[in-house]
């Protein structure tokens, strides 16, 4: 070779020359790359904070909602709890009881005072769709002696013919007045007693055996409730003195056979001329026979059917905590010209207003009422003033105590004073 | 008295109750209506005895309880089911679920103003002149009263039910309706303010 030297020369100067925008360019895309790197990284952070949020979303989603598996499990839930809830044929007890203390009253024989068990009556009500109703109530008493004594209250079958009559049959609660159908349970009775002549062998019939129909209906604006019974009316027990019967008393507590065949007629019609405000009248005639001699104890057949007619009215008003009522009730027997206890008429009639506060924001509720009840026999008149001051531990449990002040024939028990505490429960 | 006269009048009564079972029965039976029933339950239970809290019974007690209470105080088939669908709105305990809880904080505004709701829902119990019909009721025209506490007091009370002190029984959450949205409840509470309020 003869120029080696300047050759080498040559093609380092070629190879500078081609390496020199080569460097350059490698600077550029250096740069490029890391550019887009960062971009890249940005990009993924945003993704990650996308993916970040979107997480928390579908862990909100699944908290929130439910799988399909959790539904139908849900739906089983459901389905269970309808068959409790809406079955054709439902039970139901429902009631009331009541305990107590007396202290006075009964002749004499309590004046040190007792501790009362007033009573156990348990309703039962079963119904098919809304069709039928069959309701009753039994009660169950502590006797003085520490027997129980157990009574079919009442005991009827009711069907709802349409949304304006109810037809029941069996027994049934007097609809005459409102203190026998309404108000006699304890937790209702604002006092421990029922007004005298609302009692047993009083001026109020109690129950009935037969057939009824009841409901409401609205005249215009108005409302107003009615019920009209056909049933076997009461029995009479007669005394006898001197060698002469008497009437003694009308059993109206709901007669199993009617003595006489005389069915008897009655009913009650209410009506709300305004809200808290309602007047009823009522009334019954029929037939009542003697079936038994109270003084021996003995039963009576053959006992000419007396004319039995009660007549009744009452009303109720009640503004915001204040409550007036009233009742009047009597019960009419005819005389008797043929049979062995052949004797004269005589009435029962009993009539008593009261007036009860609930005091604003308090449990407490004062009571006073005054009753005047005039029967056949001196012995048993009576004219009672009653104060009684209450605590609702709730709507259904009340605690009472409450003083009679008893003017009746001296020496006897319609005279005695008392005082009454009782604890009553619905339930 | 008039025996004659009584024997007629139960009698024609008992002829007139008998034929209404002729009259030709409505079909279907319409539903109970809530804001009817509370007016009958407020304007007829109390008459015979303390008002029962709702929250006393399950609906299918109270079902059974009103037909019961139809044949003792002469109610309407629709008076009945107009207070049986009351009650069972009423008997609800303030839900605790997820969903009641978005339910009643939700902004949404209701589809109710503030008067429509109160008489559909509230005047049963709290009247048309905000006083109370029924004992234990809180006055709200008393200037120290029940609207001297504050909104959300109030938006509280009446979301969740409240027990007045000495009322033998609680209002009912959202007053039985649980439809009652938040707004629905704003608009309600700013109502009783502008109306009863001093």
């Amino acid at each position: 070779m003869k120029h080696p030297g300047r050759l080498t020369r040559h093609a380092l100067a070629v190879a500078m020359a081609l390496a020199l925008p080569m460097t350059a360019s490698a600077d550029v895309g250096y740069n490029e790359l890391k550019k887009t790197v960062q971009q890249l990284q940005k990009q993924l952070q945003q993704v990650q904070q996308i993916l970040k949020q979107q997480e928390a979303k579908v862990k909100e989603f699944e908290e929130n909602t439910v799988t399909r598996a959790e539904a139908k499990a849900l739906e089983g839930e459901i389905n269970a709890a309808s068959e409790w809830k809406d079955p054709n044929l439902i039970f139901h007890i429902a009631g009331y009881a009541d305990v107590g203390y007396v202290d006075g009253g009964n002749g004499g024989n309590n004046k040190d005072g007792s501790f009362r068990v007033g009573g156990f009556a348990p309703i039962i009500h079963a119904q098919y769709k809304d069709l039928i109703l069959l309701q009753t109530e039994l009660e169950f008493q502590l006797n003085d002696d520490g027997s129980t004594k157990v009574g079919l209250g009442y005991m009827n079958i009711n069907w709802f013919a349409n949304d304006y009559v109810a037809l029941g049959a069996g027994k049934f609660l007097s609809p005459i007045g409102q203190f026998r159908q309404n108000l006699h349970p304890s937790w209702i009775n604002k006092l421990p007693s029922a007004p005298p002549g609302f009692g047993h062998d009083g001026a109020a019939p109690i129950y009935e055996v037969g057939l009824q129909a009841r409901g409401g209906f609205p005249i215009g604006s108005l409302r107003s409730n009615y019920a009209v019974y056909v049933g076997n009316g009461p029995t009479l027990k007669m005394e006898l003195e001197d060698g002469a019967f008497g009437l003694d008393g009308i059993d109206a507590e709901g007669i199993g056979a009617d003595a006489d065949g005389e069915k008897v007629w009655g009913g009650r019609f209410g009506i709300l001329p305004v809200a808290g405000l309602e007047i009823g009248i009522s009334a019954a005639t029929g037939k009542a026979t003697a079936t038994l001699n109270e003084t021996t104890g003995s039963t009576l057949s053959n006992q000419q059917a007396r004319d039995y007619d009660v007549l009744g009215f009452d009303g109720v008003w009640k503004y915001r905590s204040l409550m007036l009522r009233g009742e009047y009730i009597e019960s009419e027997v005819g005389r008797a010209t043929t049979g062995s206890t052949a004797s004269a008429g005589a009435k029962w009639e009993t009539w008593y207003t009261q007036a009860s506060y609930l005091v604003p924001s308090t449990k407490f509720e004062g009571v006073l009422r005054y009753t005047d009840y005039d029967s056949p026999h001196k012995s048993k008149d009576q004219q009672q003033w009653t104060l009684g001051l209450n605590y609702l531990f709730a709507s259904n449990v009340i605690g009472k105590l409450a003083y009679e002040s008893n003017d009746g024939m001296n020496g006897k028990p319609s005279d005695d004073d008392r005082w009454l505490f009782q604890m009553a429960y619905g339930f | 008295m008039n025996l004659s006269l009584c024997s007629k009048a139960g009698l024609a009564a008992t002829i007139l109750t008998l034929s209404s079972l002729l009259l030709p029965l409505s079909g279907t039976a319409a539903e109970g209506d809530f804001s009817a029933g509370a007016m009958v339950w407020s304007e007829n239970c109390g008459r015979c005895h303390n008002i029962r809290d709702p929250l006393d019974l399950r609906d299918d007690d109270w079902k059974t309880a009103i037909f019961h209470m139809r044949l003792r105080a002469g109610l309407t088939g629709q008076e009945a089911r107009d207070v049986l669908a009351f009650l069972v709105a009423s008997n609800k305990p303030a839900r605790k679920s997820i969903i009641a809880a978005k339910a009643s904080t939700s902004s949404g505004s209701g589809k109710l103003d503030g008067q429509a709701i109160y008489n559909k829902t509230c005047i049963a119990c709290h009247g048309g002149n905000g006083k109370g019909l029924l004992p234990g009721v809180p006055d709200f025209t008393d200037p120290k009263g029940r609207l001297s506490q504050n909104d959300e007091v109030l938006i509280k009370h009446i979301t969740e039910g409240f027990q007045t002190p000495g009322s033998p029984m609680a209002m009912p959450a959202k007053g039985g309706n649980a439809d009652l949205m938040a707004g629905d409840v704003r608009a309600v509470l700013a109502y009783i303010r502008k109306q009863f309020g001093n």
